[in-house]
């Protein structure tokens, strides 16, 4: 590719973000771009720039309405409720954007495909127990402790013929354990996991993506761990679910 | 200028309003379960002094409380054996009808005798495993709190 089509691309994407184009151009554009991952990637960097700069600008009325509230009274202090507001969801809003994935090749994955750790519906299996476990903190006589009281659950089930599904999720300093080159129980987690398929191994991909940007290395897992895109929101869901949650 | 400090009494006038009413009433019957599963004796003791803070806030008389503890978690009740803060501790929150509950699978693991080694569990303390009871109480209703 050549400077003059390299400048000419960044151009266009940019018009495109902006929704500069007539309709037929632009429908032509996305489809070139729905084509070509590398334009995609570079569409989401400008998308997520601009976000961000728009985001960066929006605190700056805030003195403003601040001085009208003397004169306009009850609609003043509407007008500072909503400024408050605005400043909140675009503070969410530029957290959020801050997650998003740096490294292109490691992209996150669908949670479970193959249906193994998912919620099954409670209709169909009233009496299952399901638990999840959140582990956060790097203590590895913990972990230990805590894989042994999982087994023993899990063994003590399988013999009294009872349904139990368990998920350990991983999150912050927690993804030690799932990490290949750090985790101090990969043979026992290996060994779980081929015993026992009604136990997951969640690893948050947020956590991992903050992990390769602070420290700069490209974080690995263990080959057991499955991702999910953020371990809170995870086991927020599963609780929400009806599983019981217990940290680690 | 007075308008606006205005709006942000009445704001704060309707949002704490809730508080000023009784306790009891404010927050209604609890299910509660702490989960304790750690030997640092300072967060032991802090586990147990927002037991009692919540017991304040919602009153005994509104609470069914459980405490379950297991692996490591377990040495709270050997301190209070030998220590008279966690023992008076215990004492107190025992008489506000919290529950201790002590796993099963510990005390084999761990070659604990409760009734030697720990501070006043009889039988009926003992649950087989602290993880499935923790798992069982929530499937109960009860709402699980780690300090």
């Amino acid at each position: 590719m050549s400077d003059r089509d390299d400048k000419l691309s960044e151009e266009m994407l940019n018009a495109l973000v902006d929704g500069d184009f007539p309709p037929e151009e632009q429908a032509e554009m996305w489809a070139r771009l729905r084509a070509d991952d590398e334009l995609t990637d570079r569409a989401c960097e400008i998308r997520t720039l601009k976000d961000l700069v728009s985001i960066a600008h929006q605190d700056v009325p805030a003195p403003p309405e601040f001085a009208q509230v003397k004169r306009r009274g009850a609609a003043g202090s509407l007008a500072v409720a909503a400024a408050v507001l605005l400043f909140v969801v675009g503070a969410i809003l530029g957290w959020q954007l801050r997650e998003v994935p740096v490294g292109a090749g490691d992209r996150f994955v669908v949670l479970d495909p193959s249906g193994r750790g998912q919620a099954p519906l409670q209709q169909e299996h009233s009496d299952e127990t399901r638990i999840v476990f959140h582990i956060t903190s790097p203590d590895d006589v913990r972990a230990e402790e805590l894989l042994d009281e999982i087994e023993g659950m899990l063994v003590q089930f399988q013999k009294e013929g009872r349904a139990l599904r368990i998920e350990v999720v991983a999150h912050n300093e927690g993804l030690n354990l799932l990490r290949s080159h750090l985790s101090k129980h990969k043979r026992h987690i290996a060994d779980l996991a081929a015993r026992f398929p009604n136990l997951t191994f969640v690893a948050c991909q947020n956590t991992i993506n903050r992990i390769q940007v602070e420290q700069g290395v490209e974080v690995t897992l263990i080959p057991e761990a499955i991702r999910t895109e953020s371990g809170v929101a995870h086991v927020v869901k599963r609780q929400a679910e009806g599983w019981a949650y217990i940290q680690g | 200028m007075k308008k606006y400090v205005a709006f942000f009494v009445a704001a704060a006038f309707l949002l704490g309003s809730p508080l000023l009413a009784v306790a009891g009433e404010y927050y209604g019957k609890q299910k509660v379960v702490y989960h304790v599963n750690y030997d640092d004796p300072k967060q032991q003791a802090a586990a147990m002094r927002n037991i009692q803070n919540h017991i304040n806030a919602v009153g005994a008389e509104n609470l069914d409380l459980r405490v379950v503890m297991h692996g490591a978690g377990v040495s709270l009740l050997k301190r209070a054996n030998d220590d008279p803060d966690f023992q008076s501790k215990v004492i107190n929150l025992k008489a506000q009808h919290v529950g201790f509950k002590v796993c099963n699978n510990t005390l084999v693991g761990k070659k604990i005798d409760y009734e030697s080694d720990l501070f006043d569990v009889s039988k009926a303390d003992i649950v087989p495993s602290g993880v499935a009871e923790l798992a069982k109480l929530q499937a109960e209703g009860f709402v699980y709190i780690k300090p």
